[in-house]
Formats: C-alpha cells, structure tokens, sequence
C-alpha cells in the first residue's frame, strides 16, 4: 500500500501549492493597499521556490532512506559512490533556489523602500486613493 | 465598496476555474510520474563528480553536491545573480543618497540594560554560527548565502535593542561597511580570474579557465584541495567567505537605511514634484 | 503498518494543507499586522517542508530570510504606513 500513500500526499502538495499560488496572484491583483501586494508577492516567490524544489524530490523505494546531497564519507570507495547516487536528492534546484531566495529577498528590500517613497510623496499607500489623487490633479490641470 | 465585491466574486470564480484547469492533467499524469522515481541524467552526472577522487579532472574535491554547483559547476551563473544582488541594494541605497552617513536627529536610548547585555551576549552566539555556518560551507550544508543571511540577523538585533545611536557610536559606519561589500566583490572577481593570469600576461601555453577550480585535462592549476584531511573544496572555500561577507554587509546597509527616522527620511524627498 | 517513508509523505501532505489557510488569512485580513503574523506561519510550514524534502541549504537561509527579515521590515513598514487597510 505504501507508495499509493505517497502519491496522494505528494498531490496533495501540488495542489496546495496551486491553491496557494492562486490566491497570492488574487492578493496581488486585486487588494489595493501595497503592503498587502507586498506579502501576498513573497508568498508567492516561496510558493513558487518550493514547486522547484518538490520536483528534484524522488519516490521512497523499500529498502532505501534518503539523504541530502551531501557525501558524509571523506575518502570514498567506488561503493559508496554508488550507494549516494542510490539515495541523494536532485542538487540543482536547491543550487538554483539558493541564490533565488536570497535575490528575491534583496528585491523585496528595493521594493520596501520605493512603497516608503510612495508613502512620503503620497501621504497613503492604497492604490485607488493615489489614483484619485492624480486624476484630480490632472483635471485640475486640464481644466 | 459595490466595486470591490463584484470584482472579489470575479476573482473567486476565476481562480476556482484556473485551479481546476490546473488540477485534472496533474491528476492524470501530465507531469509524467510523480514524484519522479529515478534521478534525472544531470543530477547523477552532478552527485557523481562533484566528490569521485577516481576522476579528478571533473571533481570539486567538495562533498557538498549544492555548494559544489552554486559555485563550481554554474559558478558564472551565481556571480550574475551577485551582480543582480548588488544592484538591487544598490538601488535601494540610490533612493536614500541625500542623507547616507548622516547621523539621526532622533536620540532613543535602546531597551534595559539587562536585555543590552544579554543581547550582546547572545550577538555573539549569532555571529559564530552564521560564521560557523560560512567557513564550512563545502562539507556540511551551509555557504555563504546561509551564514550570511544568519549572520545579518545579529545588525538587526543591534539596531532593535540598542537603538540606532549604536551605528552612529560604533565603527562600523555606513562608509565602512560598504567598503567591506565592494572589498568581498572584488574578492570574488580575483578569485575567478587568477587562474587566468598567466595567460593575460602572455604565457599563451597555458590554457585555463574563469572560475576554474581544480585540475582540468589541459592545465595543471588547481586551488587547494585537501589540507591534512579535511576537504577544502579549493575556490569553493573562498567565495563563500567573500559571498558571506557581501551579504552580512548588503543587509546590515538596508536596515541602516531603511530604519531611519521619518523627520530625516523626509529630506530625500525634498524639492520633488509633491503628487507626481 | 505505515513506514518511515509513508510517515515523511503524510506530514508533508499535512504541512502544505495547513499553509492553505494562512494563506488565505494573510491575503484576506484587514489588519496588516495579523496578515503579517499569518504569512510567517505560512513559512513556518513551508520550512518544515523543506526540511522533509532534503533540502537543509533551503531551510538555512530561508528560515533567517523569510521570517525574520521580512517580517522585521514589514513589520517596520506597517508602524510608518498605518495599520489597517481602508477596506
């Protein structure tokens, strides 16, 4: 029965992750507060980060216990060798969602620091208030 | 609003029908078997190599497959996501330029003396690990991403709790700690061309590569390999303490900049188009 | 009988089932503090997945990025912005 088990939770997963991902881009279309925008965009870089990571994930087979790819034995034997390959993980998305993480988190910092600015100029940081806030202005100016 | 909730129930339909669109073909296997049973030719190439003293000319000499690729294997890969790196915190210091290394009207006093000291007590835990967590990035999980991003936690506590006289006290000042950032960059550019050097300087027998690492078929530099017993990962070792350096030091300026105080933060808008 | 295996895959399954509400409160909460508190929860479950799919590189790094500085900036944010959304 074992792996009929495994299957339906790792679909489980994905399909939280869908969810997720859904409602993140909802939160980032939809709510006008750019702080709101702001977090529902880093959940959705994680959200996006773990589906990379979940596919360099494998199937349990009897008799085999994973390990991160990381060789414990300092001077291997072609055996062990053989055995690591048996039981690591896919390295490179965890190489590629490293440096991912940390970028994402230097964007994040740019971007806090432009809704500041916003905020300063402003006086709000909801959406539709600064769109009204420029419409009157331009008919102001227009008129 | 009457606006907000038509467009909240055009919203909820809309992302009950793109789930569903999503979810059948997973359902029935449109992603092939998942999870996947085998590992995919790339990775058994990468875990094969990356520590195999048996064929040392395609070897890191790291036993830590993620730092080996981070830095070896796609090592120009990650010095662009630097640069990327680099920009973006550039960018937000760009913002702030009126008043960089200025000191702060505000005068706070920081938290108990009984939460300093035990902060600064525990600050230094903070820093070892992170530290810790740098310098052996090649055998055990951990680089210079990971300590850095730990060790940066210890300028955010410093902050909180000791207010943010402490920056203007200490001597870690904004110039410093950028000069720290641009020194680690350049460390890493040096790193990546020395093996380059003999042939720059018109020793045109000497073929190597950027970011060569160890011993390749047609050249015979390699950057240490094993000391006593333990692995070093040869350049593996140094770019993660010049990555961990860079990221302590971008970090710790974000928060420099981004805690200052609203009276002064407000020059940096001076003089602009107020609305526009 | 379960096995060490079928145990990592149900906490697995487990831990991305209960990311889904605290996410939906995160996007749909007024109070910009709450939604904050309910987006590090949410990390708080994708770091023990992490950690479940091997990958303790991941966990390192996004342990002290994703919920201690995101959450200390935007926690900075919200006491200069104001607090509640307007609707």
């Amino acid at each position: 029965m074992g792996s009929e088990i495994q299957i339906a939770m790792y679909m489980t997963v994905i399909l939280s992750l869908y969810i997720n991902i859904s409602i993140c881009m909802y939160g980032v279309i939809s709510k006008p507060n750019l702080i709101k925008k702001l977090i529902s965009l880093t959940i959705l870089q994680d959200s996006i980060n773990m589906f990379l990571i979940l596919i360099g994930y494998r199937l349990w087979r009897p008799g085999i216990v994973l390990q991160p790819p990381v060789l414990l034995d300092w001077s291997p034997t072609s055996e062990v060798l053989k055995q690591f390959l048996e039981r690591a993980v896919d390295p490179l998305p965890q190489a590629l969602v490293l440096t991912a993480i940390v970028i994402g988190l230097a964007v994040n910092i740019f971007l806090i620091t432009v809704i500041l600015h916003t905020y300063r100029h402003f006086g709000t940081v909801d959406m539709d208030e600064i769109g009204r806030l420029k419409r009157v202005v331009i008919v102001e100016e227009t008129a | 609003m009457k606006g907000t909730r038509a467009r909240d129930i055009i919203f909820i339909t809309l992302i009950i029908f793109a789930i569903t669109i999503l979810a059948i073909p997973t359902l029935l296997g449109a992603l092939s078997s998942i999870p996947p049973i085998d590992l995919r030719t790339i990775a058994i190439n990468y875990l094969n190599n990356t520590y195999n003293p048996f064929n040392q000319t395609l070897w890191t000499s790291s036993p830590e497959a993620v730092a080996a690729i981070v830095w070896d294997y796609r090592g120009l890969d990650t010095l662009f996501e630097t640069v990327v790196f680099y920009s973006a915190i550039v960018a937000a210091l760009a913002l702030y330029r009126e008043i960089l290394g200025e000191k702060d009207i505000l005068k706070g006093k920081g938290l108990s003396v009984i939460v300093q000291r035990a902060t600064a007590v525990s600050m230094v835990g903070i820093l070892v690990v992170g530290f810790a967590t740098i310098l052996h990035g090649q055998l055990t999980p951990g680089g210079g991403f990971q300590g850095g991003a730990i060790a940066a936690v210890t300028s955010v506590i410093a902050i909180v709790v000791f207010s943010r006289l402490i920056i203007d006290k200490s001597r870690l000042s904004y110039k410093r700690l950028l000069l720290i950032r641009n020194a680690a960059l350049v460390g890493i550019a040096l790193i990546a061309i020395i093996p380059i050097i003999p042939f720059m300087f018109g020793d045109h027998t000497f073929l190597s590569f950027i970011f060569q690492n160890q011993v390749k078929a047609v050249n015979s530099f390699s950057y240490p390999q094993i000391i006593v017993d333990v692995p070093m990962g040869g350049s593996i070792w140094f770019y993660n303490l010049f990555e961990g350096l860079a990221v302590i030091t971008a970090f710790s300026l974000a928060i420099i900049v981004v805690f200052y105080s609203e009276e002064l933060s407000r020059k940096t808008i001076e003089g602009g188009e107020i609305g526009f | 009988m379960l096995e060490l295996a079928d145990l990592i895959f149900i906490m697995l399954g487990i831990s991305a089932l209960l990311s889904v509400p605290a996410t939906i409160l995160a996007v749909i909460s007024r109070d910009l503090l709450k939604a904050l508190i309910f987006s590090a929860l949410q990390s708080t479950m994708y770091t023990l997945m992490f950690f479940l799919l091997m990958a303790p590189d991941i966990v390192l790094v996004y342990i002290a990025v994703s919920i201690g500085f995101m959450s200390l900036l935007i926690i900075l944010i919200i006491k200069k912005v104001g607090r509640y959304e307007r609707y």
